[in-house]
């Protein structure tokens, strides 16, 4: 297991220069960069002879080779230089905004798990009855609203009408966090409920449970003992694509709650070709594509003893 | 056992997990509001003010006047002023300045207000100022090239500046928010905060999020009525509207154009005005159709302004002819172009020998339509509704008007794939009609894509480079507006008007057409 999580670790370095070589040569294939986009924000002119001094300040005169060379000797250096918009650290501004994407990222995971399992197997269990009609409309409902719809009536309803959280909920303790978490959470919970059920119902279908059954066992030690283990796999899928995905930010609720995280960081960063901040963001995302998937394949290990087995053999 | 390991170990981490959460929750409770939780005192007087435009996307990363455009907040939100102000049509009004006297071309002799002190308490004489500018032009390119100065003397409060070559508009450009004023003795922090003359001090600033500005008690232009103002940075347009229906802002600017009719009955008081901020069109003259001057006349006579800015814009824009609005004293009222007629732009087609032969609703000419590429980009809301504007009433003159509206728009310009390009610009930013010339119009400007040119315009703008008295500079921008209207090089949609809403019992908020006045001593709070 040791030698497999080393060689997963080391596969980061080469999947890392792909990624951002790939990246950095295709954000140097439009015409436009941080400083066309600069002017054009501020809406003035700006002679060409300006332009040349901030390119030359900003080592955007160099041929791309000689600017990615650049940037992965810094890299190695610890230097992710400094964005081409504020001026700051690069690493500085990314690491001041990833504890508040781990964050919502854990309490949204947390929420999804605590809605959805409940959900998911309630709707199984009591299958083509009202409760599941009600758990899969839900489901439905949730599916198909876009999360900008859900942030936002959830802030008319809660923030505006009901006044039980600030609207600019950044900063505000623990009451920053609850409609962002919900927006996220409304959204997985939804997605989850509908595999957790389909996969609940596959499982009794099965013959350990027709001979659990059997024997006597009482369906909830039966649910909790065993078709919800049989389920982790299942489970343990879809939280790391949603922890893969929630790590990289959620531009969107960032944006709507004002919640200071990478996400959105991203997205201006693109917008504003600002290629530094682009850079440190396709690092930690080729970051999380490994970690995730090499502690994903470390719980299934764990979890399903086929796996031991046919690795043992 | 190992799996009994396994889930003893994955309960802990659980646990860890959720006391994380909740004391990172916990412990997030400062900073956004001035730095502590300490509660504000029943007598205090704490305004919330909403701004879009406080972030490093705009190059306002901080208040620091020497940087990027960040003298557009140390500006608006009454930190730092100028050694002039411009009125509201546009014109020079004497601020930190007395007066100014312009002793020759290169030279210029600026008479400082006698009773201003920086908010660090020193005076402001001829010698701070010498220091600020000195910085400014060292370190800001865009000053440095408008400015041109090559050397300053100070001598109490007189001020004498000497120019590398003539610039008529000197003191316009030192109305520019870069000119900003500040205390260079006091410094410039490492995160941006400047010392200023404005009624409001920075205490807190934060890139992307907001500002914190408390009373500059010592203000030399009357007395401040707020203690403390706290600048947010919202860009979502529904948060802040919600915002400020929920009161958690006093007031807001920038709001979304589908928000304002929200806001238009009390306790709400909604200040607009036109700024220089234009919606206009330039004629490729590389296209053969568009060389003739009948063509780009029915073009012009074929756009319906006042549907456009009535009905897409919801009122929040103005008709334009040219491009400075009716307030500037060389603006629309002065000149004439095209209104919309569409029979006029048929008869003008009909003239230039374009008319519908195969009966398909557009006009053609020896077996090829009339299609014009109309280019723009998304980033300003208004661009592609203009577009679709166009489109719809060209088609009834029987012009085929095919969009492009991308964010990659610089591409095809430089491939010189349009025919006619729709953008936005700041006209008039200083208060003087040149700029918008010398940036579009002129063979060498850099924006001039259409390569239109204008002998008679060359010699007005030769006039104007050498003309210092500023009413002759607006008749001749006046001239060389209407030199480029008759030329139908480029037609004028409409011109911005900004909004700030103000909520119940604010005071003092008032928009300007150069946008650069928000935060005042007159801003206050019942």
């Amino acid at each position: 297991m040791r030698k497999y999580i080393i060689k997963r670790l080391l596969q980061l370095i080469p999947i890392l220069f792909g990624i951002t070589l790939l990246t950095f040569v295709l954000m140097h294939t439009s015409s436009v960069d941080a400083v066309d986009m600069m002017e054009q924000n501020t809406g003035m002119a700006w002679t060409e002879e300006q332009k040349t001094a901030i390119r030359e300040e900003l080592g955007l005169d160099k041929s791309v080779p000689v600017q990615y060379l650049n940037w992965v000797g810094n890299m190695l250096k610890g230097d992710m230089g400094t964005s081409y918009i504020s001026g700051q650290p690069v690493l500085q501004m990314f690491l001041t905004r990833l504890p508040m994407t781990i964050y919502l990222t854990i309490t949204s995971i947390l929420l999804t798990i605590a809605l959805s399992i409940p959900l998911g197997i309630l709707s199984a269990v009591r299958k083509n009855r009202f409760t599941d009609y009600f758990i899969r409309i839900l489901s439905f409902v949730g599916n198909s609203m876009p999360g900008f719809f859900v942030a936002l009536l959830l802030m008319y309803v809660f923030s505006l009408k009901l006044g039980w959280f600030p609207v600019m909920g950044s900063g505000q303790g623990w009451k920053s966090i609850v409609l962002p978490t919900l927006t996220l959470a409304i959204a997985m919970s939804a997605k989850y409920t509908r595999q957790i059920r389909a996969t609940v119902l596959e499982e009794l279908k099965k013959d350990y449970v027709v001979g659990a059954r059997a024997r006597g066992v009482r369906e909830r030690k039966i649910l909790v003992g065993s078709v919800l283990k049989a389920s982790m796999l299942t489970i343990v899928t879809l939280l790391s694509l949603s922890i893969g995905s929630l790590l990289g930010g959620t531009a969107i609720v960032e944006s709507i709650f004002m919640w200071d995280g990478v996400g959105k960081m991203a997205v201006d960063a693109i917008l504003t070709r600002d290629y530094p901040v682009i850079q440190v963001y396709v690092v930690w995302m080729a970051i999380i594509y490994v970690m995730v998937n090499l502690v994903t394949d470390i719980i299934y290990h764990y979890l399903d003893p086929r796996i031991r087995l046919q690795e043992k053999s | 056992m190992a799996h009994k390991k396994i889930a003893k170990l994955g309960t802990v981490f659980m646990a860890a997990v959720l006391m994380f959460g909740l004391l990172a929750g916990c412990g997030d409770n400062k900073d956004q509001n001035g730095g502590s939780a300490k509660a504000e005192t029943a007598s205090e007087k704490v305004f919330t003010f909403g701004d879009t435009t406080f972030n490093a996307e705009n190059d306002e990363s901080d208040v620091n006047p020497h940087r990027g455009y960040s003298g557009w907040a140390c500006i608006r939100y009454g930190i730092g002023e100028t050694l002039f102000k411009y009125s509201d049509s546009m014109e020079l009004e004497p601020w930190l300045a007395k007066s100014y006297e312009n002793i020759d071309d290169n030279t210029w002799k600026i008479t400082l207000q006698d009773n201003v002190t920086f908010s660090s308490g020193r005076k402001m004489d001829a010698q701070a100022v010498k220091e600020c500018l000195d910085d400014l032009v060292a370190v800001h390119e865009r000053a440095a090239g408008d400015l041109k100065i090559s050397n300053i003397d100070a001598d109490g409060q007189i001020l004498t500046i000497t120019t590398s070559e003539p610039v008529p508009a000197l003191m316009n450009y030192l109305s520019d928010p870069y000119g900003c004023i500040i205390d260079m003795e006091a410094g410039i922090t490492a995160d941006g905060k400047v010392v200023g003359t404005g009624p409001y001090i920075v205490k807190e600033l934060e890139t992307d999020k907001g500002v914190t500005l408390v009373k500059n008690d010592n203000y030399w232009n009357g007395s401040p009525h707020l203690d403390t103002i706290y600048v947010k940075t919202i860009t979502d347009g529904d948060t802040m509207t919600m915002a400020m229906q929920s009161g958690e802002l006093d007031a807001a600017y920038g709001l979304p154009y589908a928000s304002l009719p929200l806001f238009k009955n009390e306790p709400y008081t909604i200040s607009s005005c036109e700024t220089s901020r234009s919606f206009f069109a330039q004629m490729n003259y590389a296209t053969e159709a568009l060389q003739d001057d009948d063509v780009r006349a029915a073009i012009a006579s074929a756009i319906d302004k006042e549907n456009f800015t009535s009905v897409l814009m919801d009122g929040n824009g103005t008709a334009a002819v040219g491009p400075f609005p009716a307030s500037f004293t060389f603006g629309d009222n002065a000149v004439t172009a095209e209104s919309y007629d569409p029979a006029k732009a048929k008869e003008l087609l009909k003239k230039a020998g374009w008319t519908d032969t195969d009966g398909d609703g557009y006009v053609d000419k020896n077996g090829k339509k009339l299609t014009i590429r109309w280019l723009t980009y998304p980033s300003r809301q208004e661009l592609p509704l203009l577009a679709e504007s166009v489109q719809a009433t060209m088609k009834d003159v029987g012009i085929d008007i095919q969009v492009n509206c991308t964010a990659n728009h610089q591409d095809y310009l430089d491939k010189g794939d349009w025919d006619i390009f729709a953008g936005a610009f700041v006209s008039a930013p200083t208060g003087d009609p040149e700029y918008f010339f010398t940036t579009h119009c002129l063979d060498s400007s850099t924006k001039n894509r259409g390569g239109y040119h204008s002998d008679a315009l060359e010699a007005l703008e030769k006039q104007m480079s050498v003309t210092f008295d500023s009413s002759e500079r607006a008749t001749l921008g006046t001239q060389m507006t209407q030199t480029i209207l008759d030329d139908h090089a480029f037609v004028f949609a409409s011109h911005l008007k900004m909004s700030m809403v103000s909520g119940k019992g604010v005071s003092g908020l008032v928009a300007h057409p150069s946008d650069y006045y928000e935060i005042t001593a007159d801003l206050d709070k019942e």
